[in-house]
């Protein structure tokens, strides 16, 4: 059967010219690749700002920054990219696009030009937020935005509205993002795959867009409070007029809360993918899984105040977000041991995806646990806005949702470009970023433990041992980073090709019984999945 | 125990003295720390005792998933085991790791509420301090004894003195008496702020338009520093917070001094910040 | 349009609806917020809406302390005419404060409130005072503003509250402006003027 669709495939190879296909894109693959070069761009950028600020950092004393609001702007931008045109394009727009269609049998998205908006609308964000950076003061307020800092009176001139209007059209593009996939999920999967045999991965989208869902539109109506506050007289976070500097941060973290999660959950998707492909083993408990996603999702929407425990509330709602909270905890833990106990009786091939995989679990734990710390209100007396927080923090997404990343690429790009990529240097590269990171982010728990606080551009003297080491670590990373582009660009040069299924009998999805490249139509005939095993 | 060994003493007579060798203590952070500063007050020990109890449940917890991560690469790798097994379920231990975390939640959820609770008592406080987080520097009122009033402004790196750290000396501390218990009521003047003390563990926001309140009661004798705590504008890192704790006697001597010191404080010749406003809150 | 297509539309269209619903709900949080806060009590909000008047007097005491605070934007003084009183559970008292304008032009400031520990506010109630009301002083004017309020004895029925000992009333004064025909001289306080000296390190 395959073959049958691959020759039809061929027929209907023929590619649009150059400017039809890339910037009038309807193809979920061309537009996935375009979502994953966006994230590239963004992660250099990103980067180099956070290398600025770890050079900084590495010694006491201001030696390169000596302007403390472009100190501040180089934190929030930093933020705001990494999070927003990094990470989520990457994993929702680059590997949700390219391979939730050809898991579940469909030709494309359901709405492919509403696709190729949501793309460009990220374009558009991105550089609204890098001249947000360049006009006026830029926006010296972390990616968070409290008011009354970041109101008129403290953020006059135009930095922190183009800030504003960045995460208007950000946003909008990832709901346009959330309903194009959550419709295709839902209406096009292909006969007999059944909502309970769809892949992980596809669960894992398919909770994420739930949650943008829910969560950015929050975000879009405190961002334009704050915008109305500053340029059109309203007064929502004033408190001299009636209004309260607390409700933005409230909004703020309904939205941002689910955030994290939206971060994260495509990355669990993508390690249950490889952990399975590379133990030769399905899933261990896949509707456990499924719904551990699931509570994790909707148990995310009721916690957000535990980033707000020093704002001066009630002490029986500290104690409800602390217990809140921590029952997170309950599905991530299922997690974590349904991957382990795939693993259990498994075949083992320890490629690099699997690599990246395993590090993931592992590093993930470490970030999960500093979790679980901060989430009592009372520990966290002594931990809110220290480094303690930064290197939760970065576990969780800057280590484990970027390995996810990786992930993702080592174990597709074969698929994605037809190619294989070389396997030595991969795997010194990741061992040069998983040092990297490592060296860069343990240290930031004792710097935080010892009390030093966020977003400072100089420190005490006696807290300069940590932040010398994490500098270092910056500096491996970068290493680690570097390492990467040659290795995709090795990749694409390579002339050793990769067929449909390079990794064996644990590649039981979908996506891997089309050819390498995938071809730029796919499953124009539905594949039949009735009667077939199911994915768990 | 050191408690009572001071109170033998003619504190008074130390300080005079210029007494500082009998153990008073520096609360920040020391070279290389990897763990919290001392606790320095019954709320910051309680806090220090359950992150004590969650640091290590949590390294546990990761040396387990280690352990057992280790394991399994080396039992069920593709050389040591060629047929990997088809099991994809067993009730048994889906159940175990998801009741077994939840008891654990619950253990750890006891002593953390409690502890919780008890910062957020209501003890009957001896003073009452008002603290006001500015662009950026700190104020403080004492209403209780005579409104004295002043800014505490960080002392710049080209004026410091021997033994002052860098980027935490203030011109004027906060001065405060040891062993007793004391009421914050933390505003802002500006933007949010954060008063923070780790040693004490207190850690409250100042909002513009509210006040917040924690009390505290510190333990030994000495001085105490730390940071603002919450991104404040371009001086954030250069507020820093200085409590000098000293006996009751040193506290009352001192307020006398400082009720002179402080009394034209309204036209404060430091050009911090030009208001519109001759006089600064006056409260009592 | 196909059926599949039909399908699709029908489908974005109803997640369409969800996010307006969820935009609508943060602008609605505005009054949602205010209003939970008055119900609950919730972060220091006094009940302000349906007071009655004390059931009884109670012997039991609590200290209520009074707090003044001045944005420095408004060039007043403001202060309470008593700092701590110690007053019996449903006695109604009465407590001042004073505000003098010192500056050279007339201004009008309004003042907003809260009370210490936020669990207490429930129980504190404030039949008459001078909060959100606003107030224009001629350079120069002392005018005092009474607050009449009582502690309701229920204050030591509640498990959370009964081991509280003081109670404070935080006012803050902010500056309004008002336009030239509510103002007495006419010159408006430029409120964003204020200039911060850059820190020397």
């Amino acid at each position: 059967m395959s073959n049958e669709a691959t020759a039809h495939d061929h027929h209907h190879d023929h590619k649009p010219p150059f400017f039809q296909r890339w910037f009038c894109s309807t193809n979920h693959k061309d537009i996935g690749t375009l979502y994953l070069a966006i994230s590239m761009v963004a992660a250099i950028i990103g980067g180099l700002m956070s290398w600025y600020i770890r050079l900084e950092l590495a010694e006491p004393g201001i030696q390169y920054i000596d302007d403390f609001q472009f100190y501040n702007v180089l934190v929030t931008a930093h933020g705001f990219i990494m999070v927003f045109f990094v990470v989520m394009p990457a994993l929702i727009g680059g590997f949700g696009n390219w391979f939730v269609p050809l898991m579940i049998g469909a030709p494309d998205m359901a709405f492919p030009r509403m696709n190729n908006i949501s793309f460009w609308l990220l374009v558009a964000g991105f550089i609204l937020l890098l001249l947000s950076a360049v006009i006026g003061d830029g926006p010296g307020t972390g990616w968070t935005v409290y008011p009354p800092l970041s109101d008129s009176n403290f953020h006059p001139g135009p930095s922190v509205d183009f800030g504003i209007l960045s995460l208007h059209v950000a946003g909008a593009s990832s709901i346009l993002g959330a309903i194009n996939l959550i419709v295709t999920i839902f209406n096009m999967r292909a006969p007999g795959m059944t909502i309970h045999r769809m892949p992980l991965f596809v669960w894992a989208i398919l909770i994420t867009a739930f949650l943008l869902l829910l969560a950015l539109p929050v975000l879009a109506g405190a961002l334009t409070m704050l915008l109305t506050d500053r340029n059109f007289g309203t007064h929502f976070f004033d408190p001299g007029a009636g209004g309260d500097p607390v409700l933005w941060q409230h909004l703020f973290w309904f939205f941002g809360h689910p955030e994290v999660y939206i971060i994260i959950i495509p990355a669990f998707g993508i390690i249950s993918q490889v952990i399975s492909t590379f133990s030769q083993k399905p899933v261990f408990g896949y509707l456990g899984m499924a719904y551990a996603m699931s509570a994790i999702g909707v148990v995310g929407f009721v916690v957000w105040a535990h980033h707000m425990f020093t704002v001066g509330f009630d002490v029986d709602t500290r104690a409800y977000f602390t217990v809140a909270t921590m029952v997170i905890a309950v599905p991530t833990g299922v997690k974590i041991f349904s991957w382990l106990a795939t693993m259990w009786g498994g075949s083992i091939k320890m490629e690099v995806p699997m690599l990246y995989a395993l590090a993931f679990i592992f590093l993930f734990v470490v970030g999960g646990v500093t979790g679980i710390t901060l989430a009592n209100a009372s520990a966290d007396l002594v931990f809110h806005d220290t480094y303690f927080v930064v290197a939760h923090f970065h576990y969780v997404m800057a280590i484990a949702a970027i390995l996810g990343m990786f992930c993702g690429f080592f174990y597709w790009i074969g698929k994605m470009s037809g190619k294989q990529y070389p396997r030595g240097l991969a795997k010194l590269q990741f061992w040069v970023f998983f040092i990297g990171v490592n060296v860069l982010f343990f240290p930031q728990h004792f710097s935080g433990l010892a009390g030093m606080p966020r977003r400072i551009p100089d420190y005490p003297d006696p807290y300069v041992a940590w932040n010398y080491i994490s500098s270092v670590g910056a500096l491996i990373t970068a290493v680690g980073t570097l390492l990467f582009f040659v290795v995709l660009w090795m990749t694409l040069r390579s002339k050793e090709t990769v067929g449909a299924n390079q990794w064996g009998v644990g590649a039981t999805t979908l996506e891997w019984t089309v050819e390498s490249p995938a071809p730029f139509h796919t499953h124009e005939e539905l594949p039949d999945m009735t009667g077939k095993a199911p994915a768990e | 125990m050191l408690k009572r060994f001071f109170a033998l003493l003619p504190a008074g007579l130390i300080y005079l003295l210029g007494g500082q060798a009998l153990a008073e203590v520096e609360m920040r952070s020391k070279p290389w720390q990897m763990w919290l500063q001392e606790p320095m007050s019954e709320s910051a020990i309680k806090v220090h005792d359950l992150n004590l109890g969650l640091m290590v449940l949590e390294t546990v917890i990761v040396i387990f998933v280690l352990a057992l991560m280790v394991y399994i690469l080396i039992r069920f790798n593709e050389k040591n085991n060629p047929v990997p097994s088809k099991t994809t379920h067993n009730t048994l231990l889906e159940v175990v790791w998801t009741a077994v975390p939840i008891l654990i939640l619950v253990v750890v959820a006891v002593p953390s509420l409690k502890a919780l609770y008890f910062t957020d008592s209501n003890p009957d406080v001896e003073m009452n301090i008002k603290v006001k987080g500015n662009q950026w520097y700190w104020s403080y009122a004492y209403p209780d004894n005579g409104d004295i009033e002043f800014d505490s402004l960080i002392i710049p790196e080209d004026e410091l003195e021997d033994g002052q750290p860098r980027l935490l000396s203030v011109d004027n501390p906060l001065v405060l008496p040891a062993h007793t218990k004391i009421r914050f009521l933390i505003a802002s003047n500006d933007v949010i702020h954060n008063f923070a003390m780790p040693s004490l563990a207190i850690k409250v926001d100042a909002t513009p338009g509210r006040v917040n309140e924690v009390w505290t009661e510190i333990n030994e004798v000495g001085d105490y520093y730390a940071m603002c705590s919450e991104l404040c504008g371009v001086n954030h890192g250069f507020m820093p917070i200085h409590i000098k704790a000293v006996s009751k006697e040193d506290f009352a001597k001192w307020v006398v001094e400082a009720k002179e010191e402080f009394a034209d404080n309204s036209s404060s010749d430091q050009p911090k910040t030009i208001r519109l406003a001759e006089a600064e809150n006056v409260t009592r | 349009m196909s059926q599949r297509a039909k399908k699709n539309a029908r489908f974005a269209f109803m997640l369409t609806t969800l996010v307006a619903a969820m935009i609508g709900l943060s602008f609605a949080s505005v009054p949602l917020y205010q209003l939970f806060c008055q119900v609950t009590g919730y972060g220091g909000t006094l009940n302000t809406e349906n007071v009655a008047a004390p059931t009884g007097v109670s012997d039991k005491t609590v200290k209520v302390r009074f707090d003044a605070n001045i944005n420095p934007d408004l060039a007043w003084r403001f202060k309470p005419l008593q700092r701590e009183v110690t007053v019996k559970l449903g006695e109604e008292n009465l407590a001042f404060y004073e505000a003098e304008n010192v500056g050279s032009k007339p201004t009008t400031g309004q003042a907003i409130f809260n009370v210490t520990p936020f669990k207490a506010a429930p129980y504190f109630t404030k039949i008459e005072c001078f909060c959100f009301t606003e107030q224009t002083l001629a350079p120069g004017q002392i005018v005092s503003m009474p607050v009449q309020y009582y502690v309701d004895p229920e204050l030591f029925e509640d498990l959370d509250t009964k081991e509280i000992s003081t109670i404070t009333l935080s006012y803050t004064f902010y500056p309004i402006e008002l336009d030239e025909s509510e103002q007495e001289d006419g010159e408006k306080i430029n409120l964003s003027a204020w200039v911060t000296a850059p820190n020397k390190s």
